[in-house]
């Protein structure tokens, strides 16, 4: 770790000797092999049980005709067909791509600003903060209910209470949902309107850091700022990687709130066409769902890749404190 | 741990790509052996046998319908007066409202599940006809099992998909044009009536908004079911066999009618035309105040009418009103692989022919399609946003021309995909040559 | 170092910076009055939400003011008693589904995250792939082959038809919380496991005394979201149950608003406004453990 002030973190215990040497000595490199795959037992049964099937059998759908209402045993392989009409013969496919990765750039960062800000804002133990915390959950407990269809549009759309407030300061609004320029911003406000579960695993992740530290660093006589770089963001990092690497997904897969605003159209003009709810549409309302599949598909390889671009980062700037940063 | 590592259910796709064919085989043969595991547990798990032929046998039907909760207290009430008759009959209901409804159905059917007996709309009933999901009732009906000799031929034919009676019509509706009839008379304005040309039509809308400052009325070119009226009075239609029924050219002019409405000032603008696109009651502009006149089915009048404190007024969409027809407004089908085909017929015949079912039912899916019938129960009624939607609909019935085929599968995107181009022309990001181009392309790969 | 800590820093007071932060409570009032402005500019749609459930038929459809003209609290009890069951009955049928699966993610994704932070053993790094794998498939297209996988293994629609709703929960399918709990755990010190290994811990010993006391936040936080994501989740529900009396909160919220037939949309909103009250609750209850440190020095003994 690069940062040379940090208390070590690795001495918190103190008395205990740094378990580098210790941790070969006595076992082999799978000593725990049985416990292991107790401990797993009852997800591998779930993944073999549950998750893998549906997976696979999704997989070979992708090369199917499959249309949903068609037996499996008369459906028809089509070899590659979907995946070629995907990047060849379908423009809407390629802007769902575009908008969804307009969305996921802008709206993922400014959600974990937030979420991050807010945490830090409410760590500290005083009268009434579990109710702040509360109050900020909130808007996240609504999930993607009917009711919060018509709230958010009668927020954004041209009578809308946002340009009520914007007529204060003189600005004229525009008619945010409904209009094609705006629809996707919209969605993106509404997407960090509910920060609450970022926040909610900071603030589990805040707690976790061991008041000794800050202790140590304040005899250290580090300042507000040097404890917040120093010992925060490398004790949460785990969590702030978590996070990132679950928000990126989210927003890649963000369904709820574009289902939500706009009817399940992904209007006005498809231009809050979201990659899944384009597949959605493809997969339950066009009943091409042998197509959907091959979406679906190409979306986990896609988004795959870039998993695997913050796990090969994350050994840079994510710190571990069971010693095994990689 | 490599957490790096890509997940190794992903990577199956990968290799496959540049493989030969034997191996590809392979893979194939493994995905294979993999959906197959489902279906043979699947086999063990129905082996529930044939219903059996005594007639008294104890028989257990599932039925599933969309609609809200007034549907769902009229229609368990028939179903229990069924069972009161067939002792033998009982009912398993489900009941949603339209939203999910198609995407449950779908997934019930693929899982071998499907109910006996459901409801659909046009919108899927090729969809589902098409794929062999539904049962031809034709035999029923042609010996009288089924009853539609008090039906009007047009309505029942309106549930035939490939020369196969797909599904019953449950009820009759048809395109009705609502307008605000408090704020015409306050203004001193006339209202519009059927028959008037769609020029007349959108100045009457032109005139309205000078003089009361509410755009005269939502703009419908993205709106099938006026597109669609529109068609047949030029002689064309949605469909035509396995084929769209009509021209970019056509398109283009649509588009254009309502683009000159639009410089007029007779629509509001696109946000707001935008919003009134969407298909709920709720946010019809008429009852949110935000133009003079809505394009909906008559039968929604009194549900509108529940949305506003105004008056409102409902007659033909404009132009020959012979274009319009008596449109099944759902159906009733019968699961092909249904256990109980011919109670679930009987219960059908029951639900549209029995006196005292249809009473009950009242013209919650639309008008009664039994004529005998629907008389008594229009004579019935007591609630006045009622009573005008069904006078409106007899006094159009009598001028109603053949109906069109049923929309092909692929209808639902064709819907969509006017509503696309439909926008793009009215937020000007395209001109409505254009738009139309684009609304021919989508459909043709839509439907093909 | 822990020696030198301040002995007053307890657990229910976390913040260490106790001596340098001793100004007066002028800066904590400008504070509050931000938070509260934030908090008033973020809650204003739930506000609007509460006026809507307050609002007749018709002013709901015509007046997008926050404050409703006609006060129509009759919406609570029309929600209430609208259908053949109260709606009390999908609240306890929520809570009940919600619940169990608390307990099914709690228990069932702990045991994995476990062996994933913690134990070594062959394909470890290949089943944590697969395990992050399944988290990136969109689940829209798992839908229909889960409902044949569940229907063929004859779990549809049973006499108790939450089963295929609530068994993945126990087999730890949700990958999200294992993962969470992996990160978690991963910031718990390892030498807490080396020390109960020299006093003759196994891995369940380590599991039973290190792991599980220290991972209250990551089960807090499961807790907290199983809950919620429960009580909102609708597809799968939607799919799976089929009677009525089955249905849950989210299904039921949808039976108001058929969009081409019946809009009851005041009593939705009141039964929406309602339906946030449980999860509110469980989350403010449960983020209380969120408000006490850990402190790892304590642990030891």
């Amino acid at each position: 770790m690069a940062l040379t002030t940090a208390p070590d973190p690795t001495r918190r215990t103190g008395s205990v000797p740094t378990p580098a040497g210790r941790r070969g000595v006595g076992r082999a490199r799978h000593g725990d092999g049985l416990a292991g795959y107790v401990f797993l037992s009852p997800w591998l049964l779930g993944l073999m049980a549950v998750t893998a099937i549906p997976m696979l059998l999704s997989l070979y759908l992708s090369f199917t005709n499959y249309d949903i209402l068609t037996p499996f045993s008369e459906v028809e392989w089509v070899g590659f067909a979907n995946y070629e009409r995907m990047f060849t013969a379908d423009p809407s496919y390629w802007h769902s791509v575009r908008v969804t990765l307009t969305f996921a750039l802008i709206a993922v960062p400014l959600k974990l600003a937030a979420a991050l800000g807010v945490a830090l804002l409410l760590n500290r133990a005083w009268r009434g903060v579990g109710l702040f915390r509360g109050l900020f959950y909130l808007p996240s407990l609504l999930g993607g209910s009917v009711a919060l269809a018509i709230v958010w549009v009668n927020m954004f759309n041209r009578e809308g209470a946002f340009n009520s407030l914007l007529s204060v300061f003189g600005i004229e609004g525009k008619p945010w949902v409904n209009d094609p320029d705006w629809a996707l911003e919209t969605l993106m406000v509404l997407a960090i309107w509910q920060f609450g579960a970022p926040m909610v695993i900071f603030l589990a992740g805040l707690k976790q850091v061991p008041t000794e530290l800050y202790e140590a660093a304040s005899v250290d006589g580090a300042g507000k700022w040097r404890q917040f770089v120093a010992v925060t963001l490398p004790m949460l990092s785990p969590v702030i990687f978590f996070n990132l690497v679950l928000e990126t997904i989210n927003g890649f897969q963000g369904f709820t709130a574009a289902f939500v605003l706009s009817n399940g159209t992904g209007g006005p003009v498809d231009s809050t066409l979201m990659y899944t709810l384009n597949l959605y549409i493809t997969g339950f309302t066009n009943l091409e769902m042998g197509y959907a599949s091959a979406m679906a598909w190409v979306f986990l390889l896609a988004i795959a890749l870039i998993t695997v671009i913050f796990f090969s980062t994350g050994r840079f700037w994510v710190h571990y404190s069971d010693g095994e940063d990689r | 741990m490599h957490p790096a590592t890509p997940p190794t259910t992903g990577t199956h796709a990968v290799p496959a790509y540049r493989t030969p064919v034997r191996r590809r085989r392979l893979i194939r043969g493994m995905l294979a052996a993999v959906v197959a595991l489902p279906l043979v547990l699947g086999a063990a798990g129905c082996g529930d046998d044939e219903a059996s032929t005594d007639p008294n046998a104890p028989v257990k039907l599932s039925i599933f319908w969309w609609g809200g909760e007034a549907r769902a207290k009229l229609t368990e009430e028939a179903l229990a007066l069924y069972t009161k008759k067939n002792p033998n009959v009982t009912f398993e209901k489900t009941w949603q409202a339209n939203q999910g409804y198609f995407d449950k159905l779908a997934t019930l059917t693929a899982g071998g599940n499907p109910p006996d007996l459901f409801q659909i709309d046009d919108n899927y009933l090729a969809e589902y006809a098409s794929r062999s999901t539904t049962l031809d009732l034709t035999p029923y009906k042609d010996s009288g099992d089924l009853d539609v000799s008090k039906f009007p031929k047009s309505l029942w034919q309106y549930g035939v998909v490939d020369g196969k009676l797909a599904g019953l019509a449950s009820g009759e509706n048809t395109q009705g044009l609502v307008y605000n009839k408090t704020l015409l008379t306050k203004n001193g304005l006339p209202e519009p009536t059927t028959g008037m040309t769609w020029d007349a039509y959108i100045a009457w809308a032109e005139q309205v908004t000078k003089k009361t400052k509410v755009p005269g009325t939502q703009d419908p070119s993205a709106d099938y079911k006026a597109f669609w009226v529109w068609l047949r009075q030029q002689g064309k239609d949605l469909y035509k066999g396995q084929e769209l029924g009509f021209t970019a050219e056509d398109v283009t002019k649509w588009f254009d009618l309502w683009k000159g409405a639009r410089d007029r000032g007779a629509t509001p603008t696109p946000d707001v035309i935008h919003e009134g696109n969407a298909t709920d009651i709720t946010k019809q502009l008429v009852v949110t105040g935000k133009a003079g006149a809505s394009w909906v089915w008559v039968n929604q009048m009194p549900e509108l009418k529940k949305n506003t404190k105004d008056e409102l007024g409902v007659i033909a969409y404009p132009g020959d009103p012979s274009a319009q027809w008596a449109r099944a407004s759902m159906y009733w089908s019968v699961f092909k692989g249904s256990k109980h085909k011919d109670v679930a017929v009987d219960v059908i015949n029951f639900l549209n022919n029995d006196p005292e079912a249809v009473k009950i039912l009242g013209t919650d899916r639309g008008l009664p399609s039994n004529l005998d019938l629907r008389r008594v129960v229009s004579d019935d009624v007591t609630d006045p946003a009622m009573k005008q939607s069904i006078q409106v609909e007899s006094d159009l019935a009598e001028k109603f021309g053949e109906a069109p085929q049923v929309p092909l599968k692929g209808h639902s995107k064709v819907r969509a995909e006017l509503i696309k181009a439909a926008e793009n022309a009215q937020y000007g990001r395209a001109s409505s040559a254009e738009a139309a181009e684009q609304f021919i392309a989508a459909c043709k790969s839509a439907i093909a | 170092m822990t020696a030198t800590a301040t002995p007053t820093a307890t657990p229910a007071t976390p913040a260490p910076r106790g001596p340098r932060r001793a100004r007066g409570g002028g800066g904590q009032a400008v504070r509050l009055l931000i938070l509260i402005a934030i908090v008033a500019v973020v809650l204003y749609p739930l506000f609007w939400m509460i006026g809507t459930s307050l609002k007749s038929q018709e002013e709901i459809v015509n007046n997008i003011g926050l404050l409703p003209n006609e006060f129509t609290p009759g919406n609570y009890a029309d929600g209430w008693t609208n259908f053949d069951f109260s709606f009390g009955r999908f609240f306890l049928n929520s809570a009940m589904v919600s619940l169990l699966t608390v307990v099914g993610n709690g228990v069932s994704c702990l045991l994995a995250a476990y062996a994933f932070a913690r134990l070594r053993f062959r394909l470890r790094g290949v089943w944590f792939a697969v395990m992050i794998g399944t988290l990136l498939l969109p689940g829209h297209v798992l839908i229909v082959p889960q409902y044949i996988l569940f229907r063929s293994l004859g779990l549809v629609g049973g006499e108790w038809p939450y089963l295929p709703l609530l068994i993945p929960q126990f087999l730890a399918t949700e990958a999200f919380f294992v993962f969470l709990m992996v990160q978690f755990m991963r910031g718990i010190p390892r030498e807490l496991d080396e020390a109960a290994k020299i006093d003759g811990a196994n891995a369940f010993g380590i599991f039973r005394h290190v792991i599980l006391p220290l991972s209250r936040p990551a089960l807090v936080t499961t807790a907290i979201f199983s809950f919620i994501w429960t009580w909102n989740d609708f597809f799968r529900q939607l799919v799976f149950l089929s009677d009525l009396e089955d249905y849950t909160v989210p299904v039921a919220l949808t039976l108001f608003i058929d969009s081409t037939s019946q809009s009851a949309v005041g009593p939705m909103f009141a039964m929406s406004v309602l339906s946030l009250l449980p999860v509110f609750l469980f989350f403010v209850a449960f983020q209380r453990m969120l408000v006490e440190g850990i402190n790892t020095s304590g642990l030891k003994g």
